[in-house]
């Protein structure tokens, strides 16, 4: 109960904006000890580093998590509809720069359209993992794996804004503490619904899971297809791009992490 | 709604393309035109800017630094469809041949964009026609589904296009033209079904008019 995440809500800090990447801030960090109590590594936190990657934290035995728990939200509901009408004559912009009519009868609302299409396929900015977990944590004497396979997942690729899309599987092996099943489908929603580099995507959705629960180990696989080398650049129809993250126990014993790849493969 | 020939839907075609490219008054055109297209990029690219701020995003972070232009590119990419036409396409592959039995074509990826949300669908194309002889090289077929499908479309559209568009090149007896796709705008968003995909087809001339070369076409190319 006192290492429970509620006490750390009534923090005020808040990031300045220069620190914030997709959401997220270089804020404190947290290693996630097999124990179950949070220690935590002072990291940079300001001169925020452009990726994840923070080099300098990493030792040993102990990975050091990227992003920290209270991400700042970067838009909310209001902000979509003031930024709409921006949005819709951008879009009109480029329906013009490629050479289309903007009023023929097929495009003439595709502007609002694209941009209310847009909106939603980043609407993870608007949400924190806070709002979705908050209930859903139980105590539960449960220490063998659990796993749930085969989310669908859409996201975005940040460099040339066509869709990726493809599979996650999740697994962890719970420390006392279970969460709600949807809850991780919900996890990988918050995060995918952005502007995303499929190996970041990984990351974040283990070290939520891993900050919310504290459970002895976290396994995420993602298997995607990108769009932009499908039906662009060098338009390989049939690959897939495969990332895992493991944490914990599934990093360090392989015997966890084969029975958690044979079972998702199954 | 009839159209007088395939070029006249889906917005315009540039006219300036089928210009000689080898004396020097086509040289000035087409310098011209690389300035035009190079201004109309940096107009989309600073659209793409404008989009990534109001989306919330930072855009000065390191993976957002060059995506307007390579969003910008990619768009342009994958609306290249109207700068092509058929002519340019296929003007050298059609061969006089004795052969009057069905031409299929199928499983043709086909990657196009949604007009009404500017989101990708993609499946597969199957075409078949009837020489009346005349026959076209292969590939071309797979090229006339290229240029209409890098536009904004309507999966409608695009079907019809096709088929109107070997119709006029080859005046066959018939042709037959079947897209089967899935709709992004469907899975990722809206009513978010999926395994939804949407089936067209165009059938003019004997597959139109004869049951039998119909069956024969759909047995041949709707087998799993």
């Amino acid at each position: 109960m006192e290492d429970s995440e509620q006490t750390q809500y009534g923090s005020t800090e808040k990031p300045d904006r220069g620190a914030v990447l997709n959401g997220h801030f270089d804020g404190m960090v947290k290693c996630p000890a097999p124990g179950g109590s949070g220690r935590t590594a002072a990291a940079a936190a300001t001169s925020a580093a452009a990726g994840a990657q923070n080099p300098g934290a990493e030792s040993g035995a102990h990975q050091p998590v990227m992003e920290s728990w209270r991400e700042e939200r970067t838009r909310s509901v209001e902000d979509n509809e003031s930024s709409l009408p921006s949005l819709a004559a951008a879009y009109t912009t480029i329906l013009r720069g490629l050479g289309e009519d903007p009023q023929r009868q097929g495009l003439l609302k595709t502007p609002w359209r694209a941009a209310t299409a847009m909106q939603f396929f980043t609407k993870g900015y608007q949400e924190k993992i806070i709002d979705v977990l908050n209930d859903a944590i139980f105590d539960e004497d449960h220490d063998e794996m659990v796993i749930v396979k085969d989310i669908d997942m859409f996201s975005m690729c940040e460099h040339h804004l066509v869709p990726i899309f493809g599979r996650v599987h999740i697994g962890y092996l719970p420390n006392k503490r279970v969460l709600g099943l949807s809850k991780l489908a919900r996890i990988v929603e918050i995060y995918s619904r952005r502007l995303q580099v499929q190996e970041r995507l990984t990351k974040q959705i283990a070290v939520a899971i891993t900050e919310a629960l504290h459970p002895t180990g976290v396994g995420v696989v993602i298997e995607a297809t990108h769009m932009c080398m499908v039906m662009r650049g060098v338009q390989k129809m049939n690959s897939k791009t495969v990332t895992s993250t493991m944490l914990g126990v599934f990093r360090e014993d392989p015997k966890t992490r084969d029975e958690f790849l044979a079972l998702i493969r199954s | 709604m009839e159209y007088q020939n395939a070029s006249e839907m889906n917005g315009g075609v540039d006219r300036n393309l089928n210009t000689c490219k080898r004396n020097s008054l086509c040289r000035e055109k087409k310098d011209f035109k690389d300035t035009v297209d190079a201004k109309k990029l940096s107009h989309i690219e600073k659209a793409y800017t404008t989009i990534l701020s109001e989306l919330g995003e930072d855009v000065d972070r390191e993976g957002l630094l060059r995506t307007p232009l390579r969003a910008a590119k990619a768009m342009q990419f994958l609306t290249k469809g109207y700068k092509e036409t058929t002519q340019d396409v296929l003007n050298d592959a059609i061969f006089d041949e004795n052969h009057e039995e069905i031409v299929i074509v199928k499983d043709i990826e086909l990657f196009s964009l949604c007009e009404h949300h500017l989101v990708p669908f993609f499946g597969k194309a199957h075409i078949a026609y009837l020489p009346n002889k005349k026959v076209v090289g292969l590939s071309k077929l797979a090229r006339i589904v290229e240029i209409y499908s890098r536009r904004l479309q309507v999966q409608e559209r695009l079907t019809k296009q096709i088929a109107s568009a070997i119709s006029e090149a080859l005046e066959p007896a018939g042709v037959a033209v079947v897209i089967e796709a899935v709709h992004m705008c469907m899975v990722m968003r809206g009513v978010q079904k999926m395994n939804a995909s949407t089936v067209t087809s165009v059938m003019l001339g004997r597959f139109h008019d004869d049951p039998t070369a119909r069956k024969e076409f759909l047995s041949l190319t709707m087998r799993k």
